[in-house]
């Protein structure tokens, strides 16, 4: 990458670049670029103003008083996306709700330990939709399959199955049983899509709620200036 | 303590690029330059981005980049209107709470006077370390 450095100090700045540039996935690209582009020129400058002879030792140094990229990203991005973007840590995340959830009510934050409380819950309605969900396919698509092979070699499941007769004909019986257990598997399939859908809504909420809590937090937490006067 | 420490900083760095900028515009690194000066401040050159990102989101400063003759383009900040009404505000305030440090600091302390004329060195390595 021709970032204006050569050698061991390229690579090195090519590193600490992209490892910004990783720590800002989650907001725009257009302003991922510039800010990429923003400290790119402030190594350059600081690169250049320095008089050290070593180059290696030089870039270091530059970095080194430029901070982790964490300083510079810190406190940039929508705090909804640093908190709840970071899928990969979604066990971390869990562990520490549930620690919260826990201990916050003894140690006095009882609005955040009945918060944490709601969202684990919403999260377990959520999981057990979705059991449902998959269930209700697996069920319907197994007894369909096993009807169908009922319907075309009666006798090779026969010693195992006894179904109720709906109607004396037998075949139109099975046939009866197969659009049951498909429209089982069609409920479930439904209840997939309204998942996503379900998804949408709590995830939107809940960012709302978020967004709610760290403005009041924050004006809880730095009450106005009184005039000192 | 780290944390107090970082609470109060953000607030008076905001503050000084606020000032820095008033005078003229800069891009980042010379921002820093400007703030630090000849002192060897220990400043973490990357926190002053986070608060130029707030600042462009808050309309205190409006930015733009210019072609450097040498090297990558600059990002320029000057500071808007509303940037300048700010930094009024905000100095006026800042003058207010350093003159409460200032009388803080130079009312009579009791616990040296007590303490003083027993141990004069103890209380003297005991105000450092407070301080």
């Amino acid at each position: 990458m021709a970032n204006g450095f050569s050698g061991p100090v390229a690579q090195i700045v090519d590193n600490y670049l992209e490892r910004l540039k990783k720590g800002l996935k989650g907001i725009a690209v257009k302003d991922q670029d510039e800010l990429v582009k923003e400290i790119h020129s402030h190594i350059y400058e600081s690169f250049r103003g320095d008089p050290t002879e070593d180059e290696v030792a030089r870039i270091l140094k530059v970095l080194d008083k430029l901070g982790e990229p964490a300083t510079v990203i810190s406190a940039r991005m929508p705090e909804v996306m640093v908190t709840l973007g970071k899928k990969k840590k979604l066990p971390f995340l869990i562990l520490a709700g549930l620690l919260i959830a826990i201990f916050a009510l003894p140690l006095g934050t009882s609005a955040l330990g009945v918060a944490v409380g709601l969202i684990i819950g919403v999260l377990a309605l959520v999981l057990s939709f979705y059991i449902v969900a998959f269930a209700l396919i697996l069920t319907g698509w197994l007894s369909a399959v096993i009807m169908t092979i009922r319907l075309f070699s009666p006798e090779f499941l026969e010693p195992y199955m006894d179904i109720y007769p709906l109607v004396p004909d037998p075949t139109f019986n099975t046939v009866i049983y197969i659009l049951g257990a498909l429209l089982i598997a069609a409920i479930g399939l439904g209840m997939l899509w309204l998942g996503t859908r379900m998804m949408r809504g709590i995830r939107f909420v809940f960012r709302l709620l978020f967004e709610k809590l760290r403005s009041w937090r924050k004006k809880s937490a730095a009450p106005a200036p009184s005039p000192a006067s | 303590m780290e944390n107090k420490i970082t609470q109060l900083r953000k607030g008076i760095l905001e503050l000084a690029i606020l000032g820095c900028l008033s005078k003229e515009r800069h891009y980042g690194y010379s921002l820093v330059k400007t703030i630090s000066g000849d002192t060897e401040i220990d400043l973490t050159e990357g926190t002053i981005y986070p608060i130029l990102g707030r600042l462009a989101k808050e309309g205190l400063v409006q930015t733009e980049w210019v072609e450097s003759s040498q090297g990558p383009p600059r990002k320029y900040y000057t500071l808007t209107l509303k940037g300048e009404e700010s930094f009024r505000v905000l100095e006026q305030e800042f003058r207010k709470l350093a003159a409460i440090v200032a009388n803080a600091q130079s009312a009579p302390d009791r616990r040296a006077r007590d303490a003083g004329d027993a141990h004069p060195v103890l209380s003297v390595t005991k105000e450092t370390n407070n301080g």
